[in-house]
């Protein structure tokens, strides 16, 4: 064995080689169990079972849990949550004034039904999937239909789909039955999933530039669904979790019989379904001849006029293709193992298939003449497989709470860490099985629970004995995400623009991107979802607030505090057009009411009589009346009381 | 259950690094170092170092003759190989007697104060992949950049200022990749100062009212606000942080301008960096402005020349880049030695890979990721020095070959981070920048 090729194995080890696999390692690979409900002591806290698995542990250290927060924070709470906006004046005061024993609940309820719930979780999800309008890397080409797959992920949500048939249109839609062109559509959308990712595309090696891509996507599905690293196996054994070499390839048998690119060759083309009507197809490849011919030197002038006519007029009422960014099949392939990874000294061919830890040892059967996509999906999707129920519901939970069960929700294997609350995790895990996948039923399960409506004001010695809310006693203080600072500014402003879907990107298949057009995209008031991503280059605004880096699969955020946030909203330009755009509306309320609006319209909350001086006063030193409310609702926006989820 | 919080013996040192990065300020290197900030000069494209360090009688003599030795597996472009001699003279120059082309004399006249490594090498040989491995280390994934790395090692030496700045870097082959933090925190990401002259800005660092006594104002009363809400809320040392940073910001507000305003710069040492002029003026003040940001305390700055891909006339383009950039590098490294500032900054030159010394079509050269040559100067690295060789045509590092990772390795070496212990935990791994490799240059280290 060469140095390097050693080296490389103790490095994929950690470096801390006192790393082995302990006796409680692979409790993510065990079957979901069925735990009792365990006895607590406060029998009165409870909402939802899953509360008596939080409190457990929570008595077990001897504390209790903090108080129930108050309306107004819970209604704010809720509309962050599951919108990424804060609520009106009207919409907290409606709750406010609901009396009903289960206001919470129709909350919790008629939230779940607005389609800005599925442009916010939907976000989320696209995190995982690493998804980018762009290719980045090496050469930056344009992805001009992934805002299908970004669309359709929104629309996942807010439809309920069934997590599990969400799971398999994203690695083999293509593969599934159809009833007519729309079913074929919506079944090929997802798979964007695999294909939308960071690809080397001026390689002047196509195979390792093949084997590259194959590497990605499988790393990509393992840490989304099975929280795997599967990437190490690559060039050794895993040491660490139950995969071999073996097992990598068997593995990779399957997405080397499926085909990303179209094209190899530097630069390389991705593959795109072109699911246009039949007929139309016919009217565009007739266009596409006519415009080729046109295009030629040596065509006359008069016929270029010609051909010109007759263009605009097969175009007339054509709509536009429908092209879908996605995989499909290459002819089935077994692979050999490479050894040390370097495909050029290939070892044993191995048959394509789930890796035989995953399965305890039972073989899933590969089609002969299909890559074996489907069959996989189908595998990481049954009730045999333990880990995919497990990562969901982490994940979900890591987004309402700020923290999983599992604090490493993309890596359950021997180097992520343990989880704090075991049974909790299977009970969440075999409810959601329960519920058909249902995200839906599983924020009603979490919002709706005692759990989830503590407030954030913790006792003192609680919060010196759990600094990082292992316990979940409390509300996790935190910072809204990227998209919400921005999408709140604009929506207090009175200036988003709820439009939703289609594309922004000015782009050509397989064409370079102009980045020149980020600014520009910037500035446009809607929702930060559907701006289109640049791999290579984020906006300044969004990046500065640790919006995911789209090209790595990442299922928990960092939230960091820096200079760059606060000079975000002390100097852009969309913060201080929004400023301008809302001072109007303070002007138009009346003189003396202008303050406490204000502060009410952008905290949730009513002002003080002290904070309404103070504001008067500044106001009236400031200089101009309409400047000097923009300068204040720069302060408020700016303020922590607006940016935090209490 | 100790094993899985991760105590190997890398745990320790990131365990140490990461105190130093809740503690922030100024802080002292793990090991003493030598070098305190690097600026890398990248010249992208890949400079034809062939023709510019690296002079070969043999490629003179059999000047349109097949390359004899056997050609890489892998080449960027399909050529006949012919070789093509280069189409000027280089002259030793130094008490080294370093090779350097005709096309560049005023870093001739400084080779005393520099180190060639004429056995550079790296394994892409496309731009993009080539970039990112000379970056980041890596070809194949998205990996933290060099500059983040020692960022986050050695945290700031001025908290008024960014720690990691890029000065007209390349959108494309690898955009933001070369200088993005990946997985490391946000906080360690370059900050990419774009454009001209003047409208080169750290994002959002101007007011638009242009009125600091009315955003001062501002600020107090947002102070006031969130100092109240804090106090209802007892004590949260994340509320607390985010009221300093506006406190930061504006501080940065106030001396980011003037550290990066170079107009204020006596006329001599615009002179000295060709600031003055063109075809220096552009390059020249991108240099001088890289000064000011090093000499302020910013760890690491880069600043980007383009574009040196010269597939076809090769004499002509290498000749007016070669004009623009000589004078701005050498006054660069002078103005730094008359400083004093020298010993503790490293200067690196260098393209992400160099040229064939074979032809592509009658006046130009492909990419070579095989064998060239890249210089440093300062920050503990032996000047006067020469360093590896190539074969006798200069296609391939032949004698001490370097790979990235080594330079890498060797960088970090000069700051006093050891590379094999410097590691992040990321999706159950323990990163390094020299991934699996790198092995410290101790030769050239003084």
């Amino acid at each position: 064995m060469n140095e390097v090729i050693f080296r490389r194995i103790i490095g994929c080890l950690g470096i801390a080689t006192g790393l082995l696999p302990g006796a409680d390692d692979g409790w993510a690979y065990a079957p979901v169990q069925n735990p009792d409900l365990p006895t607590v002591r406060n029998t009165q806290w409870a909402r939802e079972d899953l509360d008596r698995f939080v409190l457990a542990g929570i008595e077990e250290g001897g504390y209790s849990p903090s108080e129930v927060a108050e309306k107004r924070t819970l209604v704010r709470r809720a509309y962050l949550d599951l919108h990424g906006l804060p609520p009106s004046i009207e919409q907290i005061s409606s709750f406010l004034n609901d009396e009903r024993d289960d206001a919470w609940e129709r909350l919790v309820d008629d939230l779940l039904e607005s389609p800005r719930y599925g442009e916010r979780w939907g976000r989320h999800w696209l995190d995982v999937a690493r998804y980018s309008d762009t290719n980045g890397m090496d050469e930056d080409i344009a992805h001009p239909s992934a805002w299908r797959y970004r669309d359709y992920v929104i629309g996942s949500f807010n439809e309920d789909q069934p997590f599990d048939r969400f799971i398999v249109e994203q690695l083999a839609g293509d593969l599934l039955p159809a009833k007519d062109l729309a079913d074929r559509r919506a079944k090929t959308v997802g798979l964007g999933f695999l294909s939308v990712g960071p690809k080397m595309l001026a390689c002047d090696d196509p195979d390792k530039m093949r084997r590259d891509i194959v590497d990605e996507q499988m790393d990509t599905m393992g840490r989304a669904f099975l929280g795997m690293t599967i990437g190490c196996a690559r060039c050794h054994d895993h040491k660490i979790d139950p995969i071999s070499i073996e097992d990598y390839y068997g593995l990779a048998g399957i997405f080397m019989s499926t085909k990303t690119l179209t094209k190899y060759s530097v630069v390389a083309e991705f593959h795109e379904h072109d699911l246009t009507e039949e007929g139309d197809q016919k009217k565009w490849a007739e266009v596409n001849r006519l415009e080729a011919v046109k295009s030629k030197k040596e065509t006359p002038k008069e016929e270029k006029s010609r051909l010109g006519q007759e263009i605009a007029e097969l175009k007339k009422g054509l709509p536009e293709p429908f092209k879908v960014m996605g995989v499909t099949e290459y002819p089935a392939q077994n692979v050999q193992v490479h050894l040390r990874g370097d495909y050029l000294t290939l070892g044993e061919e191995v048959p394509r298939g789930v890796p035989s830890a995953w399965t305890k040892g039972k073989s899933v059967a590969m089609p002969g003449a299909q890559s074996g996509r489907l069959e996989l999906a189908r595998w990481i999707t049954s009730g045999e497989n333990p880990l995919t129920s497990r990562v969901i519901v982490n994940r979900l939970w890591r987004w309402h709470f700020g923290r999983g069960i599992v604090p490493t929700p993309d890596n359950f294997g021997g180097l992520g860490e343990l989880p704090t609350h075991p049974e909790l995790l299977d009970h969440l895990a075999r409810k959601f099985v329960e519920s058909g996948w249902s995200v839906k039923a599983m924020h009603r399960l979490m919002m709706n629970s005692a759990t989830y409506r503590q407030s954030a004001r913790a006792d003192l010695a609680l919060l010196e004995y759990d600094p990082e809310n292992k316990l979940f006693a409390r509300w996790q203080r935190r910072r809204v995400e990227a998209e919400v600072v921005r999408d709140s500014i604009l929506l207090k402003s009175k200036r988003l623009d709820l439009t939703m879907g289609g594309s922004m990107l000015v782009a050509q298949s397989s064409k370079y991107v102009d980045r020149g057009q980020l600014h520009a995209h910037s500035l446009v008031p809607r929702r930060t979802v559907y701006l289109p991503v640049y791999r290579s280059s984020g906006y300044d605004g969004q990046k500065a607030f640790d919006a995911a880096d789209p090209a790595v699969s990442d299922g928990n955020r960092r939230t960091s505090t820096v200079a760059g946030q606060a000079l975000y909203l002390m100097n852009s330009e969309l913060v201080h057009e929004s400023s301008k755009a809302l001072a109007n509306f303070v002007m138009s309320q009346e003189t003396e009411e202008r303050a406490s609006w204000l502060i009410e319209h952008l905290l949730g909350r009513e002002a003080t009589e002290e904070e309404c001086l103070r504001c008067e006063a500044f106001v009236s030193g400031y200089g101009d009346e309409v400047e000097a409310w923009a300068a204040f609702s720069r302060v408020l926006f700016s303020s922590n009381e607006f940016l935090y989820v209490e | 259950m100790l094993q899985r919080s991760g105590t190997g013996f890398g745990a320790l040192a990131l365990q140490a690094l990461l105190a130093r990065e809740a503690r922030g300020g100024i802080q002292a290197p793990p090991l003493p170092g030598t070098a305190k900030r690097v600026i890398f000069l990248f010249m992208h494209g890949g400079p034809s170092t062939v023709d510019l360090f690296d002079p070969k009688p043999l490629l003179s003599r059999d000047n349109g003759k097949p390359f004899p030795l056997e050609s890489p597996r892998i080449t960027s472009h399909k050529s006949e190989n012919l070789l093509l001699q280069s189409p000027w003279s280089c002259r030793q120059h130094g008490q080294s007697g370093a090779q350097v082309c005709d096309l560049l004399p005023k870093i001739a006249a400084i080779a005393d104060d520099l180190c060639f490594v004429k056995s550079m090498h790296c394994s892409n040989s496309r731009h993009g992949g080539a970039l990112l491995e000379l970056h980041t280390g890596s070809d194949t994934f998205t990996r933290p950049s060099m500059g983040s790395w020692i960022n986050y090692g050695l945290g700031s030496e001025n908290d008024n200022l960014p720690g990691f700045i890029t000065i007209n870097p390349s959108g494309s082959h690898g955009g933001a990749g070369a200088w993005s933090s990946a997985f490391l925190p946000a906080k360690f990401s370059g900050t990419r100062i774009s454009g001209e002259g003047a409208s080169m800005k750290v994002p959002f660092i101007d007011n638009p009212l242009h009125d600091q006594t009315k955003q001062r104002k501002e600020l107090d009363l947002l102070a006031s606000f969130n100092r109240e809400h804090l106090a209802q809320r007892g004590a949260d040392s994340e509320l607390e942080s985010r009221i300093a940073s506006y406190e930061l910001a504006f501080k940065m507000q106030m001396e980011v301008p003037g550290v990066q305003d170079i107009s204020n710069e006596p006329e001599h040492i615009k002179k000295l960096y060709g600031a003055d002029v063109d075809p220096t003026k552009s390059f020249g003040e991108q240099c001088l402005m890289a000064r000011r940001f090093s000499e302020a305390g910013v760890r690491f700055v880069q600043v980007t020349h383009r574009y040196w891909d010269s597939h076809g006339n090769l004499k002509r383009d290498h000749e007016k880049l070669s004009a623009e950039m000589d004078k701005p590098v050498a006054g660069l490294i002078s103005d730094l030695k008359q400083r004093g500032l020298l010993d503790e900054t490293l200067v690196l030159w260098g393209g992400e890979f160099g040229r064939t010394p074979t032809a592509q079509g009658k006046d130009g050269r492909d990419h070579n990721p095989h064998g060239f040559t890249m210089f440093m100067a300062g920050g503990g690295i032996k000047a006067g020095t020469v360093y590896g060789s190539t074969d006798d045509y200069g296609y391939y590092a032949e004698d001490q070959p370097v790979h990235f990772h080594d330079l890498h390795a060797t960088i970090l070496h000069l700051m006093g981070i050891d590379h094999l212990e410097f590691t992040y935990r990321y999706a159950g791994r323990d990163f390094r920048l020299t991934d699996v490799a790198g092995k410290v240059v101790s030769d050239i280290i003084a």
